[in-house]
């Protein structure tokens, strides 16, 4: 499902070059929780941007969903990220001007793969699986931190993507949020999605399925 | 200083936003203080006539009477005829002047700018505003006939400029100066015909005026002279000083609402700094400084913005100010080329460019400045909205979701969003004014001839038998109705008093097939009316009441007025050709309008050829003819001209809010890169995101738009009113014209998606990494 071949990251600036990501390796099969932990400015972000296609390798070869990203212009990643990938972001990232059932229905406006009027009823479906049905018609900013974790689930798994990726997404959320939202990702994984966390959180480990450590760019176990 | 040269498009945009309200005020500014400097020191330079008097028999010794009354300081006696000067295939109308002494000083003075001054018996000087009228150079040989006179060519001996003659391009009439032997040479008489002075108090009112030509009359018919005729002008005022000074005055209200609107601008542009600087101020402010240290910096910011933009604006406000005074001089007839734009004017432009944005921004800028420290360091940043308004946006759920959530970003900066709003609206509101004044003007003026249906006028070399003229007309194929009119000229006179100010009389058949006017008030004439009137209404203003005495070919006789139209022009009256017959026992007519049966521009030229074929075939010469449509046309080419100076000033004020859109949405885009940076990494194409920065443009520009039309209904009323006090009445269209309406929104959603081009270019450009690194 994923498959990471020598990568590297290199970042330049004024201070000179910094190796964010440093010839890594790496495969995950389907249906795998996989946990990216590490200290903070470890790479875990910058591989989570890697494989989300929003930032690109200095070298190497990545590979998600069949796909080769390497040979994706920005206009057919956007495409491709709509289709393949669903992601969660650390910080409180729904668009503040759009309802919770508007958020969900977006990346489904983006991608087209619904019909138009399959949308309402697909998003009012993902926020009944994770609870947040009754919220459908309320803005962000009426929302609690964790009903607003669970919108942006239900935003990633939008267009039933084939991995869904999440920063860190216990970062802002009480202990009783972070552990719903850890068995929700724990629980698609079973279903068959692939899903790659980058945590800090030793606690979350506990859901995934394998976890990843990364020291200074590089894998270490 | 930093973040300026940072944002530069940012920062540019405030500076150009400045520029064009600047340039406009300033253009309008340097135009007045030119045009004024160059009327006081060439107009009123030239010793414009106080009062002419048409006088019979006038003589030396009448002259030199009126030249010694103490309050005349000078008099010229002059010949004006009115000929036809053959040009291009046709005929032109011309107005001749002669005078006993081309270099008289102190009255109405004429200057040679052309070739030899002044002009030879023999030969002709034009005026220079109607030189290209004529298409005649100097050199060339010009057929020129007046009255019963023969056709002579007269030699273009030169080129004379006269300031207080109107346009002789604008009222299409070739003026000329030419000898009284010349006038002799065309079959008129040699004599002077009018008595001109100049006023000894220079500041002396029209009344005042009006009293010394009553003294100067009194003097002239104490030696046998007969004043026909008494005009006095107002004192000082350029024939289209009115025009000019309404036209600037709207104007200049429009250039300080433009340059208000700029102002406005830019308080979005500083909200936008402080806001992103707010945690730079709190740092500072815990570091120790005061908060007015802080806002002073922020306002020498803004002042550096001002000068920046005053140093860039004051050219080209200059070239445009001379421009466009160049231009109003030619409408006026006087040049405004060797004058020099006054310095304070360009001080004025230099403090007002520095202090607007300090002045726009203070509060803004103390008010940022005040904020506590620790309110500021406690602020997270961007933060998701939960107000009212969003919160409406979002229940509009019918909308497609791109366009509601570009409706909702509009919604999200609402002081910003309705600078802009009110930017766009503001120059929609005058462009829709402007579209409204012209189409009431247009229509105005269709009203105003559609009730004269015959397509011109031949004015004979002498009156001729009104029957056998009209019969002699009609006969030419292709006129379908010809009907032959006495010009004269009245006087008002009430009982016992000499006559007064003289009018156009015309004397036409009352079941008249070529004039079917719309009457202001009362009626038209009746075919069993005798002594009965109908008056323009500029004339009814005049008139002491429904019963008038009037003096006509020196007769008193007693005339009811029975109805008031508008007629554009002079002061005027029609009454029955029968009884002005009776009054005068004279049945003949010096004019003849013939209609066409079919009213088409190409063919028009060719029948008046004919029509004047056939009447000089009759023994009937024809002095000239005046087509209704190039009557219209002088008509159309002074109102117009007025409006679409108007429509220039929207122009303005339209690129001023397309610039504020431009700067909002910049920094909209700037503001939610981290937004836009989500949404890539959701799969939003290029295509989504310049759609949805494009969309949210077109949501500011439609409400814009929406805003405009209420507003322009009292502006367009405003200035209707405005236009008809100084010009001639127009209906107010309260209602936004239709095409109007509709060619501002094509135009305000044009100006969006160019406005919005390149801040929705930067948006693509987000990359989804760079977005969820911004802080």
């Amino acid at each position: 499902m994923i498959r990471l071949r020598a990568v590297r990251k290199d970042y330049r600036s004024p201070a000179g070059a910094f190796h964010a990501l440093d010839d890594v390796d790496l495969e995950v099969g389907r249906g795998e929780f996989v946990a990216v932990v590490g200290r903070s400015g470890s790479g875990k972000s910058t591989l989570l941007n890697l494989l989300a296609g929003i930032d690109r390798p200095s070298a190497g070869e990545i590979v998600v969903n069949d796909a080769p990203l390497a040979g994706l212009t920005e206009r057919a990643l956007s495409a491709w990220r709509s289709r393949s990938v669903g992601i969660v972001f650390q910080f409180l990232q729904l668009l503040p001007t759009l309802t919770a059932a508007e958020n969900v229905m977006l990346p489904m406006d983006f991608g087209g793969r619904w019909p138009a009027r399959e949308r309402e009823r697909r998003a009012t479906a993902l926020l009944e699986r994770l609870d947040v049905r009754d919220q459908a018609a309320k803005l962000p900013g009426a929302l609690s931190g964790g009903q607003q974790q669970r919108v942006a689930v239900a935003r990633a798994l939008a267009n039933e993507p084939a991995v869904v990726l999440a920063d860190e997404p216990t970062g802002n959320l009480d202990s009783h949020n972070a552990r719903s939202l850890l068995e929700l990702l724990a629980q698609l994984a079973r279903e068959g999605q692939t899903v790659v966390m980058v945590t800090h959180d030793a606690a979350a480990e506990q859901y995934a399925t394998r976890t990843v450590r990364i020291d200074d760019g590089r894998i270490v176990a | 200083m930093r973040d300026a040269l940072a944002h530069k498009g940012r920062t540019a945009l405030a500076v150009a936003t400045l520029v064009v309200g600047l340039v406009a005020a300033g253009a309008l500014l340097d135009t007045w203080a030119l045009v004024r400097r160059a009327t006081v020191e060439t107009y009123l330079g030239s010793h414009p006539v106080s009062a002419t008097l048409k006088v019979e028999g006038l003589d030396a010794g009448m002259v030199d009477a009126v030249r010694g009354l103490p309050e005349v300081a000078a008099v010229r006696a002059r010949r004006v005829a009115i000929a036809s000067v053959d040009a291009g295939g046709g005929e032109l109308t011309a107005q001749l002047f002669a005078l006993a002494d081309f270099g008289q000083r102190g009255i109405g003075e004429v200057e040679g700018v052309g070739g030899a001054w002044p002009p030879a018996d023999g030969e002709v000087a034009i005026e220079k505003s109607s030189l290209a009228f004529s298409q005649a150079g100097v050199g060339d040989t010009l057929a020129v006939r007046a009255g019963t006179g023969p056709r002579r060519p007269l030699r273009v001996s030169g080129v004379a400029h006269d300031v207080g003659l109107a346009p002789g391009w604008m009222d299409h009439v070739v003026y000329g100066f030419v000898t009284p032997k010349t006038m002799a040479l065309l079959g008129l008489p040699e004599a002077f015909g009018e008595l001109q002075l100049v006023a000894r108090d220079a500041n002396a009112s029209r009344d005042e005026v009006r009293a010394i030509a009553a003294k100067a009359r009194g003097a002239i018919e104490q030696r046998g002279g007969r004043v026909s005729e008494v005009d006095v002008p107002v004192p000082g005022r350029h024939v289209h000083a009115a025009q000019m000074d309404s036209m600037l005055l709207t104007q200049g209200a429009f250039a300080a609402m433009t340059l208000l609107v700029c102002a406005l601008l830019v308080v979005n542009m500083m909200a936008a700094i402080l806001a992103s600087q707010a945690r730079e101020i709190a740092v500072m402010k815990s570091l120790g400084a005061r908060w007015g240290q802080v806002a002073a910096m922020y306002l020498a910011f803004a002042a550096a913005l001002g000068l920046a933009a005053s140093a860039l604006s004051l050219p080209v406000a200059v070239g445009i100010g001379r421009w466009y005074a160049a231009l109003r001089g030619e409408m006026l007839n006087f040049p405004t080329a060797p004058f020099a734009i006054p310095a304070w004017t360009l001080a004025i432009q230099v403090a007002v460019g520095a202090l607007l944005p300090v002045a726009a921004t203070a509060a803004l800028v103390a008010r940022a400045c005040r904020m506590p420290v620790a309110a500021v360091l406690r602020d997270p940043g961007i933060v998701a909205g939960d107000d009212f308004f969003v919160r409406r946006s979002a229940a509009l759920g019918f909308l497609p979701r791109p366009l509601g959530l570009a409706l909702g970003n509009a919604l999200r900066k609402r002081r910003r969003m309705l600078l802009t709003i009110a930017a766009l609206a503001a120059g929609g509101t005058v462009y829709l004014a402007a579209h409204n004044l012209r189409a009431a003007v247009l229509d105005s003026v269709d009203a105003m001839f559609a009730w004269q249906r015959y397509d011109f006028v031949a004015r004979m070399a002498e009156a001729q038998p009104a029957t056998a003229l009209e019969e002699r007309a009609a006969s030419v194929p292709g006129v379908e109705r010809a009907e032959a009119w006495v010009a004269l000229r009245a006087q008002a006179a009430p009982e016992g008093s000499a006559p007064g100010y003289g009018f156009a009389l015309l004397g036409v058949p009352p079941g008249s097939a070529v004039l079917k006017p719309a009457m202001v008030s009362g009626r038209w004439l009746d075919r069993s009316d005798a002594r009965v009137i109908v008056v323009s209404r500029e004339l009814a203003r005049d008139l002491p009441g429904d019963e008038v005495e009037l003096v006509v070919s020196g007769l008193r006789s007693t005339w009811k007025v029975a109805g008031v139209i508008d007629v554009p022009g002079q002061p005027l009256a029609y009454a029955p050709r029968a009884s002005l017959a009776a009054l005068r026992g004279d049945d003949r007519a010096g004019l003849v309008a013939v209609g066409l049966a079919q009213r088409a521009p190409a063919g028009e030229l060719a029948a008046i050829l004919q029509v004047r074929e056939a009447l000089e075939g009759a023994g009937m010469r024809v002095a000239s003819t005046t087509s209704l449509r190039e009557g219209r046309h002088a008509i159309e080419d002074h109102l117009v001209m007025v409006v679409d100076f108007l429509g220039a000033m929207a122009w303005a004020m339209i690129a001023v809010g397309g610039l504020g859109m431009a700067s909002t949405m910049g920094l909209a885009v700037l503001e939610r890169t981290r937004e836009i940076g989500v949404m890539r990494a959701l799969g939003a194409s290029h295509l989504a995101i310049l759609g949805l920065v494009e969309a949210e443009g077109c949501v500011i520009a439609l409400l814009g738009w929406a805003v405009s039309l209420p507003l322009s209904l009292p502006v367009s009323g405003a200035l209707a009113y405005a236009f008809g006090q100084v010009m001639f009445p127009v209906p107010a269209r309260y209602l936004p014209e239709a095409a109007g309406a509709a060619s501002w929104l094509a135009l305000v959603l044009a100006v969006a998606l160019a406005a919005c081009a390149w801040p929705a270019l930067r948006a693509t450009r987000v990359t989804a990494a760079r977005a969820l690194a911004y802080a």
